[in-house]
């Protein structure tokens, strides 16, 4: 099947090459009134199918036959302009257009704040070959993001999991993050942390971005790993030749902690030389976060409680520059580059209530984790007289260095009665006064730090072939791919126990960094100074204990260090046909992976036994045909329809050789290094239609069929190792396997649109959409024994919400402008417990932000935002939705400032 | 005033990197090469019949990671420069005087099973005042323990009546002089020496094997946990003896079998023992009846630990002891059994 495609993309090559004669090419630069850049304008050449698109500079390019020729511009919210230009054969034809406003116009009102953000993201959708998403920088300004994560969580179909009240991960179309890769400038970055390939997007400042896309059909040139979807966050790039800085100075409050924040960004842009060859843009920010959380947390079958306390200060700095010199109007080169640097200092302080030991521990975690992520892309694109070249090589680099992770533990035999009649607030009864620092004995002090780095080195080149039959304009395209990715992850562990002579906790206090807890419905007391307690280790060591096995089973467990080689090719055609377009090919992608890991064996007498290197390889090869239609109902309107396959690579914690065998528990945990990717077959149709006052209706519908569907099996009474003379006659081994599949299934709508055909509301515009998803994934019944091994059972899949949306209504006045937003998910699966009854749920979620501006000027502007107003907690439930184990409370916080544009 | 716009990012920076966040209150653990050497009691306490003449603590070093990474659990890792530590007798009770128990003290090290530093005129200069209980020892490089044996009047507490008082000595480690500064001392530890009374509870009995009704408890009680005792028989057995020790049960059944004993060179016969042996749990003392529970792990044929516990009541009377146990192990239990011994 595959075969046949490229085979017909092939003939297409050969043939469309005689038609290259006689044709000349036009270039240049769509703008606005201001000299904004219109990206996602539209050019057609009147009679004919040639067209273009502006790209996210405004900047487009095509191939046209010469002759005089008339060019239709088009761009939503502005006027259809037609241009005529003559073009001789072999001739490079520059065109810039400046385009005047439709609302200008006819209704005396300046295009501006949320027409001009939300136009340049629906043009580039709306003139997408494929289904995609975009927002543009102006408008993930509207809302009050200040990370990645959380401006993707207002696209359609995107879910996020959050951290202390802030978006992280991503998730598309009901898919778990690792079915979505991230890329900065169209090149996959690393993930900076140790056991996955998805990136922690709270890492990554949106004032760094120009725009996100959110492609969920892939096309032949993009890399084939994304299921859900694919990410990309584009980098800003200088326009004009009048430098242009522009910036932020802003403070905020967050009302839990009852502290400020502080925010800056500034960017400098401008093009330099006689004929603005060369493009400066230098853009920094950065946001210090004071926030934190208190939650209840429950252990159903241990009968435990825990109060857990969080203070954090997180710090997000973001730098990035962008050169692209043009030497003509033919050739141009770029070097990019970004770094960000996420910082995150946490104290956790907790209370453990344990009835059935009599027992309550009380700890405090102090840790700081730094996640940094560079990436330099360097890179050029001609325009040759028959064929398009680009081409870039791309060095990434990402780390999350933990320096720190030091963690106390004190126990006070303290019997206490839990009671769980409200099952949102558990009450804890005690004897006596459960804050009591002096009742607590030294337990013990846990100080590590761990590195984990991931590197990408990456080259790529792609060539584009205009051709024409019978009139109609069409595109082959090729290219390949190369990377080479290194990660590894060390860990440095070292736990004490007493022995003899530390004194109890109330030589160790601290002051309590809240006024009160959970509302006063619990005591903290003064907690754990772990500081305190490393001074007096310092001074102390002979009172302290190395635990020295446990410290070579945590270094040894987890630790690993692995290499991944891609290598890809596509081909690819494109073709206009009157109204719909079609665009099709297929894809290569071989990767080779190669893991080092430790085993780590425990007697069965419960003592380590043994520390063993393994390693583990395995190379797979992937061919993905894809297939896209798109047909042009009428100017405003497409229908999209797209059959794509693509994978998802496992997590690096699946398939790391890393095991633990454990004989005293007769348990098992191993890596699977032959684990094989989940592939999928998409199918996608869409139907948009776009407003002229700009916006956009659409609905569209999607189906998933995932096969090796990656889940966690356990193989009861195996032999150990699975395969090989045995050293174990029977354990019970838990492993990521292969092997069943699972079906997601989707519709999503989506609404934008200025409320202008409403006089009194002509100001007031919406944003609205809603993705419903199903699915179901078949996995080994967790009921199965030894006797009924391959029983099976269906389960959602882990991280899919039935119901996400978001809801916005916002008002743009001359001067003053404000918006309400909300964002749901609904509940989803978060982790596979033993038995159903021990799934744990993320219960539903509505978050309610409110943002204000009042421009002083044409340059200065106010700000005010204000997240979470409603109070909405993280809430996790174990089987039933009324059976509470974690509820974490953020209140609200808010940053208010100035935006200025010089 | 454009020279001034090239100058804003840049002092944008600077002025960033004024008001970020850094870490403050964090200490740096000294972790790793920089954790020094410690040295320890290497018990927490012993004790010994009234009769004793001697008693004896002995140092150590705790163990350190095995740099070759073969000992996983770690091992101890000797002094590469010998340090001296001072100790100090911090609290005695039972008697007026230090001097009045404690006649004499000297210190040596095990070299291997048979010799020790005495044996090679090693001495560790160990010095000892009665009068203010204070001493101090060396700790030489290239060694792992040390002990440290008090030469006592063993007359001092050696009566025939029941003591309900504690008689004991207790030691604190209080220092140490170490150019290296690279091992410190524990000194919130003690070593306590207990007196035991051997009218009460400790010390050690004897079971008559020939009388068949308390041999064939005795087999009952502890052949749960010990296949050898299941299948005994009187004939075969020389003696059996319990004692109550310092923080041990210990039961030693010596059989007429006898085998051949390498010791330091010297071969001679012996009698094959079976010894079964438990920590104390519970143990009632200075009374003549109470309580008393002893416990321990037996290895299983996979190499797994299961834990058996004997627990119940004794009673002395003159010379004789009743004690009556019930054992568990694993999913199985005796009845209650009680053995008659004799002093």
């Amino acid at each position: 099947m595959e075969f046949k495609k490229l085979l017909f993309l092939m003939l297409l090559v050969c043939g469309s090459s005689v038609a290259m004669a006689q044709r000349g090419i036009i270039k240049g630069k769509i703008s606005g009134q201001a000299n904004e850049p219109l990206a996602g304008a539209t050019l057609l050449v009147n009679g004919t199918t040639s067209s273009a698109a502006a790209d996210l500079n405004g900047e487009y390019q095509f191939y046209v036959n010469a002759g005089n020729l008339a060019v239709t511009v088009r761009y939503l919210g502005y006027k259809d302009t037609v241009v005529n230009v003559t073009v001789n054969a072999g001739q490079l034809k520059v065109l810039n257009i400046m385009m005047q406003s439709r609302q200008a116009t006819l209704q005396d009102v300046v295009v501006t704040g949320y027409t001009e953000g939300q136009a340049k993201a629906l043009n580039q959708q709306k003139n997408a070959d494929n289904i995609k998403n975009i927002i543009a920088a102006d408008q993930i300004g509207k809302f009050p993001d200040p990370n990645a994560a959380e401006a993707l969580q207002r696209v359609p179909g995107v879910n996020i999991e959050r951290d202390q009240g802030e978006g992280r991960y991503v998730s598309v179309r009901g898919l778990a993050p690792q079915f979505t890769n991230t890329s900065i400038n169209g090149e996959q970055i690393p993930s900076p942390e140790a056991d996955v390939r998805y990136v922690a997007l709270d890492a990554i400042p949106s004032d760094q971005l120009a725009s996100i896309e959110v492609t969920k059909a892939l096309t032949p040139d993009m890399d084939g790993d994304a299921i859900g979807g694919s990410i990309n966050l584009i980098t800003r790039t200088a326009q004009t030749k009048t430098p242009a800085i522009s910036g932020v100075i802003g403070g905020g409050y967050n009302n839990l902690m009852n502290k400020g924040n502080v925010q800056g960004q500034l960017q400098y842009g401008q093009r330099l030389g006689k004929n603005e060859k060369l493009g400066v843009l230098l853009n920094g920010n950065y946001y210090q976060n004071n926030l934190g959380s208190d939650g209840v947390e429950r252990a159903i079958n241990d009968n435990e409680v825990e109060l857990r306390d969080y203070q954090l200060t997180r710090t997000r700095l973001g730098l990035s520059s962008s050169l692209d010199y043009r030497f003509n109007n033919h050739h141009e080169a770029y070097f990019r580059t970004i770094y960000s640097r996420f910082t995150d200092r946490e104290w956790r302080r907790r209370y453990v209530f344990k009835p059935n030991d009599e027992e309550i521990e009380k700890l405090t975690k102090d840790r700081f984790e730094a996640q940094s992520v560079l990436s330099l892309n360097a890179g050029a694109k001609h325009t040759f007289k028959s064929f398009l070249l680009d081409y870039e090589a791309q060095y990434s680099y990402a780390e999350q260095n933990t320096p720190f992770d030091n963690e106390a533990a004190f126990v006070a035999g303290i019997p206490s009665t839990l009671n769980y009649t409200d099952t949102k607030y558990p009450s804890i009864s005690t004897d006596e006064d459960y804050t009591n620092n002096s009742r607590y004995e030294f337990d013990e002090l846990g100080m590590g730090n761990t590195l984990a780095k991931d590197k990408n080195l990456t080259a790529k080149f792609n060539v584009g072939i205009p051709y024409k039959i019978n009139n109609s304009a069409g595109l082959i395209k090729f290219g390949a791919k190369v990377r080479s990715k290194d990660k590894s992850y060390s860990i440095t562990q070292n736990t004490f126990e007493n022995l003899g002579g530390v004194p109890n906790l109330n030589e160790f206090e601290g002051k309590p960094v809240k006024d009160e807890f959970m509302k006063g419905r619990y005591s903290m007391g003064n907690p754990l100074d772990v500081t305190s307690l490393i001074r007096y280790f310092n001074a102390n060591p002979s009172q302290f204990e190395l635990q020295i096995a446990d410290k070579a089973a945590d270094e040894a467990l987890e630790s690993y260090k692995a290499s991944e080689d891609v290598f890809a090719t596509y081909l690819m055609g494109r073709q206009q046909i009157n109204k719909l377009m079609v665009l099709g090919g297929v894809r290569y992608e071989r990767t080779k992976v190669g893991y080092n890991s430790k085993d780590v064996i425990i007697a069965a007498n419960g003592d380590l036994e043994a520390i063993r290197p393994v390693t583990g390889s395995s190379v797979y090869d992937f061919v993905l045909p894809q297939l896209h239609l798109k047909y042009e109902l009428d100017k405003f309107s497409n229908l999209r329809a797209a059959v794509t396959y693509s994978y998802a690579r496992p997590n690096f914690s699946e398939i790391i050789p890393s095991q633990e065998i454990n004989r005293e528990d007769r348990l098992a945990t191993i890596g699977n290094a032959d684990l094989k990717p989940v592939k999928a077959i998409n199918y996608d149709l869409m139907g948009e239609h776009y407003f002229g006052s700009v916006g956009i209706v659409s609905a569209g519908l999607f189906y998933k069929k995932l096969d090796n569907f990656i889940y966690r099996r356990t193989i009861f009474n195996s032999p150990y190792p699975t395969t090989g003379t045995p050293i174990i006659e029977r354990i019970d081994i838990t492993q990521s396997q292969n092997g069943n599949d699972a079906d997601v299934l989707g519709a999503e709508i989506a609404l934008q649109r200025r409320l202008s055909f409403i006089p009194f509301l002509r100001d007031f515009s919406v944003y609205l959409n809603y993705t419903y998803t199903h699915s179901k994934a078949r996995i080994q019944s967790r009921e199965a024994n030894q006797d009924n091994a391959n029983a099976q059972e269906e389960i959602r899949l882990p991280g899919q919400a039935n119901h996400v949306g978001n809801a916005s209504l916002a008002y743009e006045g001359k001067k003053f402008s404000a918006r309400l937003s909300m964002n749901f998910n609904g509940s989803y699966l978060s982790e596979l417990g033993g038995v159903s009854s021990e799934d744990i749920f993320i219960n539903k979620r509505m978050q309610l932000d409110a943002t204000a501006g009042y421009a002083i000027t044409s340059k200065f502007r106010l700000f005010v935002e204000a997240l979470n107003l409603t109070n909405q907690p993280l809430q996790a439930y174990q089987g039933t939705p009324n059976q509470y184990i974690q509820r974490e409370f953020y209140s609200y916080w808010m940053r208010f400032g100035l935006k200025f544009n010089l | 005033m454009k020279i001034l716009r090239y100058f804003i990012l840049p002092a944008f920076l600077v002025a960033l990197s004024a008001c970020d966040k850094r870490n403050d209150n964090v200490v740096e653990p000294n972790v790793g090469d920089a954790f020094p050497q410690i040295i320890n009691f290497a018990d927490e306490g012993d004790g010994g019949l009234e009769d004793e003449d001697k008693f004896s603590f002995k140092l150590g070093l705790i163990d350190r990671v095995d740099p070759t990474g073969e000992n996983l659990g770690g091992k101890v890792i000797p002094l590469s420069k010998g340090v001296r530590v001072n100790f100090e007798v911090t609290d005695f009770e039972g008697f007026s005087k230090l001097s009045d128990y404690i006649k004499d003290a000297k210190a040596f090290y095990e070299i291997d099973d048979c010799t020790t530093s005495e044996d090679k005129d090693i001495d560790l200069n160990l010095t000892f005042d009665v009068n203010t209980g204070k001493g101090s020892v060396d700790f030489p490089a290239g060694v792992e323990e040390i002990e440290v044996e008090f030469e006592t009047d063993d007359k001092l507490f050696d009566d025939d009546v029941l003591n309900t008082t504690d008689r004991k000595i207790e030691i604190k480690l209080t220092g140490i002089t170490d150019d290296t500064k690279k091992a410190v001392v524990n000194t919130a530890n003690k070593f306590e020496y207990i007196v035991l009374d051997d009218e009460a509870i400790h010390g050690e009995y004897e079971l008559d094997v020939n009388n068949a009704e308390q041999f064939g408890r005795f087999v009952a009680l502890f052949g749960l946990i010990n296949e050898d005792v299941k299948g005994l028989k009187a004939a075969d057995v020389d003696e059996i003896t319990i004692e109550f020790a310092y923080d041990k049960f210990k039961a030693v059944i010596k059989l007429k079998e006898t085998e051949q004993v390498d010791e330091c060179g010297e071969t001679e016969t012996v009698n094959k023992e079976i010894e079964i042996e438990g920590g104390l749990e519970e143990l009632d003392t200075q009374t003549l009846a109470g309580a008393v529970e002893f416990a321990d792990d037996i290895e299983q044929e996979d190499g797994s630990e299961a834990e058996f516990k004997y627990s119940g009541e004794f009673k002395i009377t003159g010379k004789t002891l009743a004690l009556t146990l019930k054992g568990e192990y694993n999913d199985d239990e005796t009845e209650e059994i009680t053995l008659n011994l004799s002093k």
